[in-house]
């Protein structure tokens, strides 16, 4: 019999504490009524006292859940919902030039500059030829990098404009520096050789 | 079975709080009532359009958290060498950047920048100065140079394990600090 009542007046006791506010869909004006702690719906009066649950501020009850502290970076801007509210991220086109080929290609250049950074040294000095490669291969590599960084800390959501304002800046800036560097390489003594009679200097 | 149900119910009946709705209290007292069994939830629903369950939903996530800072988080040598990575190579990339402008653009604006213009002035630079320089930018360039290395191996999926990854790091601290000095005091 006991064990017939109990769940039963477990769920009437429920039912008596539950009031229209705690599953109203409206929110409150300190926090939204999901985000409520459990323990202001069902136990009112049996887990904690009235006087306790005022004297904590909602902010607090919230930050007892989180595990850090809130130390946000900048205040959340005014957000929005595309379409529904459960609609699943759109996933980009698979394109093995976004994605795997440039990733290879990122990494042979890379790759390429070991050796390239070990010869002046083992060498003493580049000839023209291999120096023009060198300084090709950290162009290459440094716009990649410059690239992703823009990416990173430029969203395109957020800010596309600037985004593509700055990846054209950045193009126009390799086109700018490549034809500096050709100067450079076909009028003076070549990137490492320069490099080299400056630091001795 | 039967019998338990009915005793369930009327229980139930019993310990509803006949003040709270009179309609239901009637209701529950009809003999008819007994054996259909209607659950009641006493859920206060709302008519509501989609441009304000639409608000609510953007009042909810102004209310989500926010990304905390770096700085909660514990000092790493993963994550700081590979925040130093990008840091060394922007730094080394922008010297590069620069220097390629300014030698195109240096005939318009009158500036000497070839190579022996430049040796020539820095080396009227005093000994603290060049030593400086040289550390400022030597640094980045070993680092740049021995971390890559690093990224590279894992980028082939070697040296993967997370004691490995702490070793092979505090390897790269100690050798692109060792041969930056090197570098910018002895050659």
């Amino acid at each position: 019999m006991a064990s017939i009542v109990r769940p039963t007046l477990l769920r009437q006791s429920c039912l008596k504490v539950a009031t229209k506010k705690a599953f109203s869909t409206k929110p409150s004006p300190t926090f939204p009524a999901i985000n409520k702690p459990l323990s202001s719906v069902v136990s009112k009066d049996a887990v904690r006292s009235r006087f306790m649950k005022e004297a904590v501020p909602s902010s607090m009850r919230v930050a007892a859940f989180h595990a850090t502290g809130r130390r946000p970076i900048l205040p959340p801007l005014p957000q929005s919902v595309n379409g529904t509210a459960n609609e699943p991220a759109p996933v980009p086109d698979p394109s093995p030039t976004h994605g795997s080929y440039h990733w290879t290609f990122e990494r042979l250049v890379s790759a390429g500059l070991v050796p390239l950074t070990i010869a002046p040294f083992a060498a003493g000095s580049l000839n023209p030829m291999t120096d023009a490669v060198l300084c090709g291969a950290i162009l290459i590599h440094s716009h990649i990098g410059f690239e992703a960084v823009l990416i990173d800390y430029i969203p395109d959501k957020r800010l596309p404009k600037t985004r593509k304002a700055f990846m054209w800046a950045l193009k126009l800036a390799t086109v700018v520096v490549g034809v500096g560097l050709y100067e450079f390489e076909t009028n003076d003594v070549g990137l490492t050789e320069a490099i080299k009679r400056v630091w001795k200097a | 079975m039967l019998a338990q149900r009915v005793a369930q119910q009327s229980l139930r009946r019993l310990a509803a709080t006949p003040s709270r709705n009179a309609a239901l209290l009637k209701f529950s007292l009809t003999p008819t009532a007994i054996l259909t069994s209607p659950q009641f939830r006493q859920v206060a629903t709302q008519k509501m359009t989609p441009t304000d369950s639409y608000q609510i939903l953007v009042e909810q996530r102004k209310k989500r958290p926010t990304s905390p800072h770096l700085t909660i988080y514990e000092p790493q040598i993963p994550w700081i060498l590979s925040a130093l990575n990008r840091i060394t190579g922007s730094v080394l990339s922008g010297a590069f950047y620069i220097f390629g402008s300014a030698y195109l653009v240096a005939p318009l604006l009158g500036w000497n920048l070839s190579s022996v213009s430049m040796a020539a002035a820095f080396g009227s630079w005093p000994v603290i100065a060049k030593v400086a320089t040289k550390l400022l930018l030597a640094f980045p360039f070993t680092f740049h140079s021995f971390n890559g290395l690093r990224h590279l191996a894992w980028d082939m999926g070697k040296a993967f394990k997370n004691q490995t990854v702490i070793k092979s790091g505090w390897a790269v601290v100690g050798l692109s600090t060792v041969s930056a000095l090197a570098l910018a005091l002895f050659v």
